[in-house]
């Protein structure tokens, strides 16, 4: 019953939700997504706030260069050029939404629905119906072709 | 605690973050798409336990110090508006990237060269809202930081306990269901 419980990917995830307390415990943060990149148009938040979370999530790339070392499951892959102007339009996106109202991201999953934040409630409404709607136009339409 | 050393520890909470997520596979766009497509139990798990773990440990964490405890998560815009518009735009990019926050930072670590392009066309459109929009909009914006006990004015602790109770029934009857 316990193995039905817990599998490998369940016990990861207890020790990411818990490893992000411990840095709340010791060093008053968490982890945070969309905001951490605005360094990268010079715009370093109050008390260099946003650079913090940049260099927490520059650790999170290196921290899954290591898993998947370790797994080996690291394999390089060059993008093949059909697949790049999906991933600009999307990352164009990505950009737009995390900066139109902050705290919009993944962060309304790891953070905003524990604390109880209005704001991640209506965001994972938002990032449920625009990811459907897009699913249905694009997604459903190839898989079905 | 000096910057330079918050700076360092943060670095190091991310590799050990980054080396749990990536071990347990975890991609909210990817999670979606099992949505959507009918197969929504791995990423419910997943969401329920974060949920389990992180709801306790924040509230507990006000018991500690009076500086941490439940916060409220970005901005409320516009009473919402910008957050459920903004939502689905993020929502829209990270199903045609394949690829959330976190899933794009593990897919670039585990060498997929795609997601960098990704990661770097965030640029044009935080740059696009902080530099042309948010000063168009700002005089529309009606901000709010608000937590649900706040906004219905009970104790916390009647909302995380209940739900969290919920979240635990609900993780073991998908759990057991599974095989």
């Amino acid at each position: 019953m316990l193995k039905q419980l817990f599998n490998k990917s369940m016990i990861m995830i207890i020790l990411f939700s818990t490893l992000n307390i411990i840095m709340y415990f010791s060093i008053k943060k968490f982890w945070i997504g969309g905001s951490s990149f605005l360094p990268m148009i010079g715009n370093f938040g109050p008390n260099n706030a946003f650079l913090f979370a940049f260099l927490v999530n520059m650790g999170v790339i290196v921290g899954a260069f290591g898993g998947a070392m370790m797994s080996k499951e690291f394999n390089l892959k060059i993008p093949r050029p059909k697949d790049i102007p999906k991933a600009i339009i999307g990352g164009v996106l990505i950009g737009i939404g995390i900066t139109l109202a902050p705290g919009t991201c993944t962060t309304s999953f790891v953070i905003g629905f524990p604390m109880l934040s209005i704001s991640s409630f209506i965001s994972g409404a938002g990032i449920f119906i625009g990811g459907y709607i897009v699913y249905l136009v694009i997604i459903k339409k190839n898989l079905t072709k | 605690m000096t910057f330079s050393l918050l700076l360092t520890f943060g670095f190091l909470f991310g590799i050990g973050l980054g080396f749990f997520i990536q071990r347990a596979g975890l991609c909210f766009a990817h999670g979606l798409g099992e949505i959507f497509i009918g197969k929504p139990k791995r990423i419910i798990r997943m969401t329920l336990l974060i949920f389990i773990i992180s709801a306790l440990g924040f509230y507990l964490s006000s018991f500690v110090s009076p500086e941490l405890g439940l916060k409220p998560i970005g901005e409320l815009r516009g009473f919402g508006f910008y957050n459920l518009l903004s939502g689905m735009i993020f929502g829209a990019g990270i199903i045609l990237n394949g690829g959330c926050i976190l899933g794009t930072l593990r897919q670039l670590g585990e060498g997929n060269l795609l997601f960098l392009i990704v990661l770097l066309s965030f640029i044009p459109g935080m740059a696009l809202v902080v530099f042309i929009l948010n000063p168009l909009l700002n005089h529309s914006y009606h901000v709010q930081n608000i937590i649900l006990p706040g906004l219905i004015n009970i104790d916390p602790g009647y909302i995380i306990f209940p739900s969290v109770l919920g979240a635990m029934v609900w993780y073991t009857l998908l759990s057991l269901k599974r095989n």
